[in-house]
């Protein structure tokens, strides 16, 4: 009645998340620094790029008053590279291609490291780690370090299709890029498709099941399904799941519990 | 006095500058992706709802005052750009306004749905004294009640009001004809609880945002201690039971997506 909507952003507020993406674009015009609500918004001064989030330079596009520099992942080359690695690489058969790391994440090459999150602190105090789509993963980037992979960002969906879309003229070969895109696209929702078998680990306790990679409009659209499966295998589950926590109070009561045995149990499921 | 201490007091002093609208704006946005996602209410974001609503006020002032001076005909400056001005200020405000309302009626509608559950939380029944059966009398008193949490205080008066009337309306339409022992909201007799809370044990697709989050599986079922199911690790998103990470979530280490 108050809220008509379902739990868990819809589609259409996913286009809106997005929307808040940060992109690089090259301003035709002159305007003066603004302070948005969003945060300050630079000046823009022709021919200097300026990175803005991507609802105001659609807005600016549309107007003819800038154009917008495609991000790297957003180019045919980059994206047949991802689609390989999504289509024969033998690690990633039933995975998402690797996301790009969040500040502090070692990236890929140097796996080995220790992953180094620095906070920021929240006016009241709390810790507060940046993600997208308050990264910069859509802008420009002048120098791509060798060797890196190129990733898609969570947004990648949305945010080349708006491209696509709204500012076609300024990205690289478009037909080509959408094409790829939507071979993307089929490939990483059959693996969704492909990986309702494991559903079951994150209907017990303590138990889940990883999507690392997966995009937010995968997300949007797999959500209903995915948490529809995993609620009614809990509810169907939930005796069993009783009694083995019972069984499991009774050893510990006896003393001889070891927290690792029950997360084997549970991978097993 | 550490150096996250020091770096936090450098962070909180400067509420008013623009890098803290970047911040408040993007603690939002994660707070509304978090509101839609999760099956329970969310402690309320007082403080950070109390800048926002400043903020948005004072630019619907500047608004004004541009839109003001752009309807002068008689403008001693010409300015090209104003219009352009205008409508990136309004298209602006009127994103934060959207997020701030879908964020208000996401929590009417948990609040309406589960409302005696939510009262009884505040305020929790006083079993001492089951004098009258009547479906009103089940309503919690709120006199002693001094903090709301997790709603805010417009929230509880909303939801009282709501309650009392509910309660009215199901006593004069139908609970009046049962037995006076029958006629409560809040009835528990065997065993069962007539209130209906959300339901803790939903999935949610949480991104970790820290080196290592443990899922862990809250005390129940005889098991007197939490116990730690499977580890994620940084960057990882994972459909996870909300009762697991839903005190990494209060401390940051993981977000709602």
């Amino acid at each position: 009645m108050a809220f008509p909507l379902p739990r868990g952003i819809t589609p259409p507020e996913i286009s809106f998340l997005a929307e808040m993406e940060m992109v690089t674009i090259l301003p035709r015009q002159r305007l003066e620094g603004l302070e948005l609500l969003s945060g300050p918004a630079e000046p823009l001064l022709p021919p200097r790029r300026t990175t803005l989030p991507l609802w105001l330079a659609l807005l600016l596009k549309r107007q003819r008053r800038a154009n917008i520099l495609p991000p790297s992942w957003l180019h045919p080359e980059s994206l047949s590279l991802i689609l390989d690695i999504e289509t024969q690489h033998h690690e990633y058969q039933h995975a998402f291609s690797p996301p790009p790391p969040l500040p502090g994440q070692p990236s890929l090459r140097d796996r080995g490291k220790r992953p180094v999150a620095t906070p920021r602190y929240t006016p009241d105090g709390g810790r507060y780690f940046p993600a997208p789509p308050f990264l910069p993963q859509n802008v420009t980037q002048d120098h791509i370090a060798a060797g890196e992979p190129p990733s898609l960002p969570f947004h990648w969906l949305e945010v080349g299709t708006m491209l696509l879309d709204a500012a076609s003229d300024d990205l690289v070969d478009p037909d080509q890029t959408r094409r790829l895109l939507k071979e993307l696209r089929e490939v990483r929702t059959a693996k969704i498709r492909s990986g309702v078998d494991v559903l079951d680990a994150a209907a017990s306790g303590g138990g889940g099941v990883a999507l690392t990679g997966v995009g937010a409009m995968e997300i949007g659209e797999g959500r209903g399904f995915i948490s529809g499966v995993v609620d009614g295998l809990r509810k169907i589950g939930a005796s069993k799941e009783q009694a083995r926590r019972e069984q499991m109070a009774e050893d510990m009561a006896n003393g001889g519990y070891d927290a690792t045995q029950d997360d084997e149990d549970d991978m097993e499921f | 006095m550490d150096i996250d201490d020091i770096l936090a007091s450098v962070d909180r002093n400067d509420a008013s500058s623009p890098e803290s609208a970047a911040l408040d704006h993007q603690l939002l946005t994660r707070f509304w992706v978090a509101e839609r996602g999760v099956s329970e209410l969310l402690p309320w974001p007082g403080a950070l709802m109390a800048r926002i609503t400043d903020r948005v006020r004072k630019q619907i002032e500047t608004i004004e005052d541009l839109a003001a001076s752009s309807a002068d005909p008689h403008p001693p400056t010409n300015n090209p750009t104003l219009n352009l001005k205008l409508s990136i200020l309004q298209t602006d405000l009127a994103r934060t306004q959207y997020l701030i309302r879908s964020v208000l009626r996401q929590r009417l509608s948990k609040l309406t749905s589960h409302s005696m559950h939510y009262l009884l939380r505040i305020a929790p029944a006083d079993p001492s004294q089951p004098t009258t059966q009547q479906p009103e009398d089940s309503i919690p008193d709120l006199a002693s009640v001094t903090d709301p949490s997790p709603l805010s205080s417009q929230e509880l008066a909303f939801l009282h009001a709501h309650q009392s009337l509910l309660a009215g309306h199901y006593g004069a339409s139908f609970l009046s004809s049962f037995p006076p022992q029958l006629r409560r909201l809040d009835d528990n007799a065997g065993g069962t609880s007539m209130v209906q809370g959300p339901d803790a044990r939903e999935v949610v697709f949480v991104r970790c945002l820290v080196d290592e989050v443990r899922v862990v599986v809250p005390p129940g079922d005889g098991v007197e201690v939490e116990t730690f199911g499977t580890s994620m690790r940084i960057g990882d998103v994972w459909v996870v039971r909300w009762e697991g990470i839903r005190g990494a979530w209060e401390r940051g280490d993981v977000e709602v997506l």
